[in-house]
């Protein structure tokens, strides 16, 4: 069972895992001392590691078994170079991704 | 019973003993896919202690549970071949693969129908006796349930 095939996904490492957003979500990039920051339409995301964009990812929905442990909102999972992928859901990203609140007001340093 | 009601009931009560901390736990064969080494699992932050991650399986992400955690076990020794139980879980109309961590596959057994006592009527069917052991069988098909 799958969702229909996704284009472009910046690919990028939080917490251990590896995680994708839509190219066409992902407004600014940015650093942030060792840390990223992804500025996205559903707010500022922070990210350990980019590690690029891939142009395709099969998306399959989110296993039911799946959400009853790990009640987060995400579009899907996927796989890339043969290591899970979660996609992220840019209108709900999942708390693991979300700033931390006390860096909210700090600047990073604009990615050229 | 005749010769096909007795066959079918055998392959029913065909189960893989697979060992989870201090239980033995049997799964219904129909429902095991394959048996690998563990996978390597990558966490979700903040996921309950059940889910112990993703992991990739034959190029699609595999939701690994930990079999222990799933059945209460208490911590057995340290497991030498600690292994991946790839299974189907749910509705046979809206089946989910997923992966159990175990810690040892063991063997295939028959499970009696009538001697499993004491289950949940959940993913806990009851507790059968097997060899000199009591084992807990699970209901793999109310794993996929929705709660």
């Amino acid at each position: 069972m799958s969702v229909p095939d996704a284009r472009g996904f910046l690919l990028l490492r939080r917490g251990g895992g590896l995680w994708g957003i839509a190219n066409s979500a992902v407004d600014g990039l940015a650093r942030e001392g060792m840390d990223y920051r992804v500025t996205i339409d559903g707010g500022i995301l922070m990210a350990d590691e980019i590690l690029g964009v891939v142009e395709d990812l099969r998306v399959w929905p989110l296993a039911p078994v799946v959400s009853r442990y790990w009640p987060q909102p995400a579009a899907g999972l996927a796989v890339h170079g043969r290591q899970p992928v979660v996609v992220v859901d840019p209108a709900h990203p999942p708390a693991a991704l979300r700033i931390n609140p006390e860096k909210a007001g700090a600047e990073g340093d604009r990615l050229e | 019973m005749s010769e096909p009601e007795n066959a079918r009931s055998r392959q029913e009560g065909t189960h893989l003993l697979v060992r989870a901390g201090e239980y033995a736990c049997a799964l219904p064969l129909s429902s095991v896919r394959r048996v690998v080494r563990a996978l390597t699992v990558h966490p979700l932050p903040g996921a309950a202690g059940e889910l112990d991650g993703l992991a990739e399986f034959g190029g699609e992400p595999l939701p690994v549970l930990n079999l222990a955690r799933l059945v209460n076990a208490p911590a057995g020794p340290n497991p030498t071949y600690p292994v991946t139980v790839v299974v189907w879980v749910g509705p046979v109309e809206a089946r989910e693969m997923l992966g159990l961590a175990a810690d040892s596959a063991l063997e295939v057994v028959h499970v009696q129908a009538g001697s499993v006592v004491a289950g949940d009527g959940g993913f806990l069917l009851g507790e059968a006796p097997v060899g000199g052991e009591v084992v807990r069988v699970l209901n793999l098909e109310a794993l996929g349930r929705a709660h």
